[in-house]
């Protein structure tokens, strides 16, 4: 394990009790990733990806282990802490977009900042602007249901992006996606890494975008890692 | 988030939701009409109570009665009188057993020292005829010290108050004047009044004149006249006054100490030396403010008289009012609980509806705080446009039925009143009350919301 690892997980364990009985989800992961990679996870259903991704991201809290972020011990805080770094920290996107369907695409991508406290003039000012990076300037007013899967992904990572994360994390961003609009995504995603230098952890089956794509790929199989491959290394 | 923030999502999600927003506000609205009607009758009959009693000036006067040896003959007496014998202490003021202290120019000059005792005296009254012009008219003559008549108690329309006790002057109400068809009650100030009186003679040829009269017509009573001059006219004296001034002549204590005079309100009458003595049956004191009737009271019961004062049946009938305005709420409070039921029903409908939503806004940084009080102000929304338009509904409802009354006890021939009373308070406490009702309402489903699983409800269909 790195030392200085950006983010570092410890014999992390999820456990889901249903009833009577226990699945054991995630079991004893340790990690140490470095800030600015692109980190794919792979694997198949039901290996923990997901899992560990709603535990990096704060939605979910581990039955055992730690994760920490920047040294920082996430799984410790209380739930308003840990809010607040689901607000300030990451960034999250979802294969099924998660939009909310009422709103348009320019309030989708400054929902976020209503949290934040920050003024309606400025939410919609900063929304714009990342609308424009992601290039949906033009469709800014239309509802997700009036938008491709491609779009409806460009305005969730519009969103994730709007309270300036260190970290995104992405949940198999491309699953309902065509592959031409899925590379488009991927495509987007590497660029953030690259120009500003965002730690990325995205989930995909995709094989070829992660090797395309990817500084590392991290394959899980019954919650545990089962191989960890650097692809490219970064200065 | 910003106060603005939440009202803005509160507003924007109940316009997305217009039907079942309309459907439960209508609700809410229906119940706060009904209790804001109710508590408007309520208040209404209340207030047309006790403004009677105000107009009439009933709550600043305490009756004061001798404390012992009671009826004592030959005083003046007031024709009115069938004041209690009981004081609020349920004390037997004419206890002729234990003689208390005599109610006379020096008990008067006490009770006046009292701190907020604004005027006191004695209710002196007799019959007499007013004689003016050519006209005469019988009525009751009051004797009222200068000191009383100046402190507030007498509405003067023209003229002056009579400078002391001492002049043969006379205020006389304006409605007297009318029925002695004097028509510029504004120029009767300077003008000769003829007051006579009844008194009883016994003289020789007097009981002569009765045994030679035919048919027992003759009773051993003479007429002596006194002249004085109008100083003042007041109105709202005589039976619209206040309740010490019932009578619509009004004499300094002077003349009147001089006067023969019958007041025939008591066979003891008949036997007393004329001219008053030195003792009174009762007192009026009038008090400065409503606040000094308690004290005050305790101060002359302190000295040994008895006391009676209206204020104390206020106090009895407001607890009537009370009693009746919770049994009003009560009946109002059925529709608020049933709109209350749709609140909930409309709250936990419509965190179901946003599960997502909430998975979402618990993604991007929102706390629980933060889901919760979205949907409380949603919640608290709907009780606020309920309290305004409940509101504006039970005015209507009222205002309806009171022209409705009005016109039916019209025919009557009974004046126009105002049965709904809106104060202040009844309109900004029910927009209040159905605000905390709806917040209350929405307690339970707004803190289901905010325990929202974020990966579950980011999973959900």
């Amino acid at each position: 394990m790195d030392v200085d690892g950006f983010i570092e997980t410890k014999d992390l364990s999820k456990v889901y009790t249903f009833g009577t009985v226990q699945v054991a989800a995630l079991r004893s992961v340790t990690l140490s990733l470095a800030r600015g990679r692109l980190v794919g996870v792979t694997g198949a259903s039901g290996s923990g990806k997901s899992t560990l991704v709603n535990l990096l991201g704060g939605l979910d809290r581990p039955s055992s282990g730690s994760i920490r972020v920047d040294g920082k011990l996430i799984s410790d805080l209380s739930k308003k802490e840990l809010a607040l770094y689901r607000r300030n920290t990451v960034g999250m996107i979802f294969q099924s977009f998660n939009l909310v369907n009422a709103y348009t695409a320019l309030e989708n991508v400054a929902f976020p900042l209503l949290f934040a406290s920050v003024a309606k003039k400025e939410r919609l000012r900063r929304a714009e602007e990342l609308l424009h990076t992601v290039g949906l300037e033009a469709r800014k007013d239309h509802r997700p249901t009036e938008l491709s899967g491609g779009e409806q992904q460009r305005v969730a990572i519009a969103r994730a992006l709007v309270n300036q994360p260190q970290i995104l994390l992405a949940d198999e961003p491309t699953g309902n996606l065509d592959s031409k609009t899925a590379r488009q995504i991927v495509e987007i995603l590497s660029e953030l890494n690259r120009q500003h230098g965002l730690t990325i952890v995205m989930i995909s089956h995709e094989q070829d975008l992660l090797r395309e794509f990817a500084d590392e790929v991290i394959r899980l199989h019954d919650g545990a890692v089962v191989e960890r491959e650097v692809l490219r290394q970064k200065p | 988030m910003r106060i603005s923030d939440y009202t803005r999502q509160a507003g924007g999600n109940l316009w997305k939701k217009k039907l079942r927003t309309f459907l439960t506000t209508s609700g809410v609205v229906i119940g706060v009409g009904a209790l804001v009607c109710m508590l408007a009758f309520g208040q209404g009959i209340q207030r047309n109570i006790t403004d009677q009693f105000e107009k009439l000036d009933l709550f600043s006067y305490i009756n004061v009665f001798a404390g012992g040896g009671g009826d004592r003959p030959g005083d003046s007496s007031d024709p009115d009188d069938h004041g209690p014998v009981h004081s609020r202490r349920g004390r037997d003021v004419r206890d002729v057993n234990h003689p208390g202290p005599q109610l006379n120019a020096e008990a008067l000059k006490r009770i006046g020292e009292i701190k907020g005792v604004e005027a006191v005296f004695p209710e002196m009254r007799f019959p007499a005829q007013i004689r003016l012009g050519g006209k005469e008219m019988f009525t009751l003559v009051q004797v009222l010290p200068a000191s009383a008549c100046r402190a507030g108690l007498v509405k003067l329309r023209s003229g002056a108050f009579y400078d002391s006790d001492e002049p043969n002057e006379l205020i006389v109400s304006d409605s007297l004047l009318h029925r002695l068809a004097v028509r510029d009650p504004e120029a009767a100030p300077g003008m000769k009044i003829e007051v006579a009186t009844l008194t009883l003679d016994f003289s020789l040829t007097n009981l002569l004149r009765m045994a030679l009269s035919a048919g027992g017509q003759a009773l051993p009573f003479a007429r002596e006249n006194y002249a004085f001059t109008v100083v003042g006219v007041a109105t709202r004296m005589g039976s619209m006054g206040p309740l010490p001034l019932r009578s619509d002549v009004l004499i300094p204590p002077g003349p009147a100490a001089q006067m023969r005079k019958l007041s025939l309100t008591s066979v003891w009458d008949l036997f007393a030396p004329s001219g008053g003595g030195a003792n009174y049956a009762s007192v009026s004191v009038r008090v400065q403010a409503l606040q000094d009737v308690e004290p005050v009271k305790k101060e002359i019961e302190s000295l040994g008289f008895g006391t009676f004062a209206l204020m104390d049946q206020l106090r009895e009938m407001r607890i009537g009012f009370l009693i009746m305005d919770m049994f009003l709420i009560a009946v109002g409070m059925i529709g608020i609980t049933v709109a209350s039921l749709g609140i909930v029903n409309t709250m936990v409908m419509s965190i179901l509806e946003r599960y997502r939503e909430i998975g979402i806004m618990k993604a991007v940084g929102a706390t629980d705080g933060d889901v919760q009080r979205i949907f409380l102000f949603e919640s608290g929304a709907i009780g606020l446009l309920g309290g305004l338009f409940g509101l504006g509904l039970g005015w209507a409802v009222g205002m309806i039925i009171n022209e409705v009354i009005n016109v039916l006890m019209a025919r009557q021939g009974a004046p126009r009143m105002e049965y709904f009373g809106f104060p202040w308070w009844l309109c900004l406490g029910a927009i209040a009350f159905s605000i905390l009702v709806s917040l209350v309402a929405g307690v339970y489903p707004t803190r289901r919301a905010a325990r929202v699983d974020p990966v579950v409800a980011l999973r959900h269909d």
